[in-house]
């Protein structure tokens, strides 16, 4: 089976199929990262899609190393520049209710999972951290560089995040 | 012990989360935008390129009457229609506006175009 790095090689000299083959292997990785950052699948699923199209465009800038980490490094942007927009959205709209990242009922309906509930509960940073670490499988390192916060920062963030997780999902099954 | 070894269990479970996504129509959607924009990009450095070359051919006439003698008949006419085309545009500054918003655009994609 050929390589990541292989086939980003081939896909910055414009092969389509490489290309494809990578957001093959990648795509549940980021669509779920997208998904846990945002809280929807709806929105996840933009961000993913946007990611792979960024990506297609900076491919020729990937310089080896985990592309897993690059692109939940580009993912990540991606969720902040959505965040950031939507932010103004509601600032500027002051007589608009405020949701939540775009909640929707048939969203909300879908979130069963326990796993996706408890991360839910979690605050941002750590949600973050947790998202990245844990679910995105990124070392702590690749996370402190893709969200530019301090090593020891993620390295906290990740350890609270998942004993409050531990504690969200142990009530659930108590329950 | 690694960090990573304490949390294993975990990751397994979310890892598990994220196989049930489908993958065919995700990819498919993904490249299908791929094709999209790359075929408008084609267009667009396709009408860039041609302008180029128009904008080239249009000199050629004088540049030929210079050096080869080319029937001046021709010329003159052609050397009047550009004259022609310069003063309408100056006549009207919108045409000059519009020329250089779509000039401007067109280089803008252009030197966007992925290697």
């Amino acid at each position: 089976m050929r390589t990541d790095p292989d086939l980003a090689a081939d896909a910055a000299r414009g092969s389509e199929s490489a290309y494809a083959e990578l957001v093959r292997r990648h795509q549940a990785r980021v669509r779920g990262m997208a998904r846990r950052l945002t809280g929807t699948a709806s929105d996840g699923d933009d961000i993913a899609q946007a990611t792979f199209l960024t990506a297609w465009q900076k491919i020729g800038t990937y310089a080896g190393g985990t592309f897993a980490a690059w692109i939940c490094t580009i993912c990540y942007r991606e969720f902040l520049q959505v965040r950031r927009r939507q932010k103004v959205e509601i600032e500027f709209d002051e007589t608009a209710e405020i949701i939540p990242f775009g909640r929707t009922q048939a969203d909300t309906a879908n979130d069963k999972m326990d796993l996706s509930r408890a991360l839910a509960k979690l605050p941002e940073a750590q949600r973050i951290c947790v998202t990245l670490c844990v679910a995105a499988s990124l070392s702590h390192r690749e996370a402190a560089e893709a969200t530019g916060w301090p090593l020891g920062t993620v390295k906290s963030h990740v350890n609270r995040g998942v004993a409050a997780l531990r504690k969200h999902l142990a009530a659930t099954e108590v329950a | 012990m690694r960090d990573e070894d304490t949390y294993a269990d975990l990751t397994a479970l979310f890892t598990a989360e994220d196989r049930a996504l489908e993958a065919k129509p995700f990819t498919d959607d993904v490249m299908g935008q791929i094709r999209a924009q790359g075929r408008v990009r084609k267009l667009l450095l396709a009408v860039t390129g041609i302008a180029g070359a128009l904008l080239a051919a249009a000199q050629l006439p004088k540049l030929l009457a210079d050096t080869v003698g080319l029937d001046t008949s021709i010329t003159t006419s052609i050397v009047q229609a550009q004259t022609d085309m310069t003063a309408l545009a100056s006549s009207n500054p919108l045409w000059l506006g519009i020329a250089a918003i779509v000039g401007l655009s067109l280089m803008a994609v252009a030197a966007m175009e992925r290697a």
